[in-house]
């Protein structure tokens, strides 16, 4: 094609084009599809069509007795399996007003906080990927996330869907070679930290692609239910674990790292900042964790009384929290999970609107969605 | 920790707004459907509750009725407020939309009308979400793919209590055809231990018919 006519094509005028991307694509870290209206390289709509992973877990979960839906809590947001698990624990043990013991709840936060390093790593490895250092980032912080899945596998068995916590505390204790594997990799992790840090933060086209992109304001964070690192990148230091302790967090030492600018940038750092927090968290509690019994002492089958108990936990991605409504029968007559992944993406449109088809693609990564929360 | 509002409070704010709005006050606070919009604006911009922030919105089918509930968050004071709408009309539930006071609830009121099929006046974009348009009823509710006979949506006991989880209800379900061996079937030969027998008997059954054959030997 010679010059002229590539020029009479742009005399001509254009017009918009509609890109579907996915279900199938690298970028939106699952089945999701995203269908934005293209003016060039400018995103003029962005709608996303979601469904493909729905399961109806809400409808299955009606017909089974709340210790057999503690494996389905798992597959909702399967990068954090162990918050998960939790906040549905707590929801159920709300309703019923158990306690757990101490040596349960240090146990709890234990793998909550390393399934967050572990959930961090996978967020910022492909977020960094999804701005163009194809997988080298990535594969540098799965090697810490194997670590974590290596003690998880340690403990229960398992690597991804964990199934661990029990209503009441959690399902086994602590094997005898985990507290030592564990404090290796405590003694670690700060050395990783510091190589990404001295790799990337410093990184100008990673400031060139992420600084300014997809900026949220605060007011409008807040109003549209956002949570997690997404809300704390505006600058609001609303955190859970602070703001509603639950297994006591509120006797740890830790800060709530913020952001500036909502930017997606400032959602970075703020994972970033969140891994070191919990380190702090981990360190506190290894050498600490009390004795005695790691599960209350219930029934399997348990049937709690009449009423609705609300549970929520700061999980990687934001508020998760479970609703739970009992007509005093062996199932949860409702059970409902606010996926913070699916309410995330309530201004994906407005982030991605005016901006170019990339920035989109880096704005939809920096959320860190999960696929199996968004439609369970 | 987060405490609850009390609902006391958030009535009289409500009441100001709108007189007739508040049905009932207790631990939540129940308003009637129409004025769910007019209030959560007026505790979202009432200084005492300030409960700016929508954390989380589902509906109960109850199985007479729709309940909406909504759990609203203050950031500054802590506090959470459960507020609730009934919705009596099975055939065709609507509320107003509170798209307009809070964004959050966009796509949870697109959850809700996908799998409850209640609607939202005044929603912007009130599509189907998760399943597609055209999709036959609506999952989530009770009598969504209802079973023949007396099974209702649910589990009504533990499969191990007696008539708990007895499933298929008697009845409910066609008798199949049974193989002539089948115990229990006509025309079968006769069990050998009756049905619920524990094993242990059935085992010292089988030893004394041993030694009376070896006596007869």
């Amino acid at each position: 094609m010679t010059t002229e006519q590539l020029g009479s094509v742009g005399e001509a005028g254009s017009e918009p084009v509609v890109v579907n991307l996915g279900p199938q694509h690298p970028s939106t870290h699952g089945v999701f599809r995203l269908k934005v209206t293209l003016d060039g390289e400018i995103v003029q709509d962005a709608d996303m069509l979601i469904g493909y992973l729905h399961r109806s877990m809400e409808k299955l979960a009606e017909e089974r007795t709340y210790t057999q839906n503690i494996p389905f809590t798992d597959r909702i947001d399967y990068l954090a399996a162990m918050s998960n698990n939790l906040a549905y624990c707590l929801a159920a043990e709300k309703l019923m007003d158990i306690e757990v013991p101490p040596r349960g709840q240090a146990i709890r936060v234990l793998f909550a906080e390393l399934q967050r390093i572990a959930s961090h790593a996978m967020a910022n490895g492909t977020f960094i990927n999804d701005c163009g250092a194809w997988h080298t980032p990535l594969f540098h912080m799965f090697r810490d996330r194997e670590r974590v899945l290596d003690l998880f596998e340690m403990t229960c068995g398992a690597r991804l869907t964990t199934n661990y916590m029990r209503i009441g505390g959690v399902a086994f204790d602590l094997p005898p070679e985990l507290l030592p594997a564990l404090r290796d990799f405590l003694d670690d992790l700060p050395q990783r930290i510091q190589e990404y840090e001295d790799l990337l933060l410093e990184n100008e086209i990673l400031h060139a692609r992420s600084r300014g992109i997809g900026v949220v304001s605060a007011d409008s964070a807040i109003n549209a239910s956002l949570s997690g690192p997404v809300l704390r990148a505006t600058g609001v230091p609303w955190d859970l674990r602070k703001a509603d302790p639950y297994c006591g967090y509120d006797q740890l030492d830790f800060e709530i790292p913020i952001g500036e600018n909502g930017d997606c940038f400032d959602r970075f750092l703020v994972r970033m900042g969140e891994v070191k927090q919990s380190l702090r968290i981990l360190n506190q509690i290894v050498d600490n964790i009390p004795g005695g019994p790691w599960l209350a002492d219930l029934p399997l089958h348990v049937r709690p009384p009449e009423g609705e108990a609300y549970a929520r936990v700061e999980s990687p991605r934001g508020e998760l929290g479970f609703y739970l409504v009992s007509d005093g029968g062996p199932a949860p007559y409702r059970f409902h999970c606010r996926p913070p992944s699916l309410i995330n993406l309530t201004n994906l449109r407005e982030m991605t609107v005016g901006g170019t088809l990339a920035d989109a693609i880096v704005t939809l990564g920096s959320i860190d969605i999960v696929v199996g929360e968004i439609d369970r | 920790m987060t405490a609850s509002y009390p609902a006391t409070e958030a009535a009289t704010i409500v009441r100001r707004n709108a007189p007739q709005a508040v049905v009932a006050e207790g631990d939540t606070l129940e308003v009637r459907a129409e004025y769910v919009a007019t209030a959560a604006q007026a505790l979202r911009d009432d200084e005492r509750s300030d409960l700016v922030f929508l954390a989380n919105l589902t509906a109960i089918d109850r199985r007479d009725h729709f309940e909406m509930v909504y759990h609203l968050q203050s950031l500054d004071r802590n506090q959470i407020l459960t507020l609730r709408a009934r919705l009596d009309d099975r055939d065709a539930p609507s509320l107003p939309s509170l798209v307009h006071v809070f964004k959050g609830a966009h796509l949870q009121e697109r959850e809700v009308f996908d799998l409850f099929g209640i609607r939202f006046e005044g929603h912007p974009d009130l599509r189907r979400m998760f399943l597609w348009e055209g999709f036959p009823g609506y999952p989530l509710r009770k009598d969504f793919l209802r079973m023949p006979g007396p099974v209702t949506a649910g589990l009504p006991g533990f499969p191990h209590e007696a008539g708990g989880n007895a499933w298929p209800v008697p009845g409910s379900v066609p008798e199949r055809p049974r193989h002539p061996n089948d115990p229990g079937a006509a025309g079968a030969p006769e069990a050998s231990a009756p049905d619920g027998a524990p094993e242990e008997n059935s085992d010292d059954a089988n030893g004394s018919d041993d030694s009376a054959e070896g006596e007869t030997e």
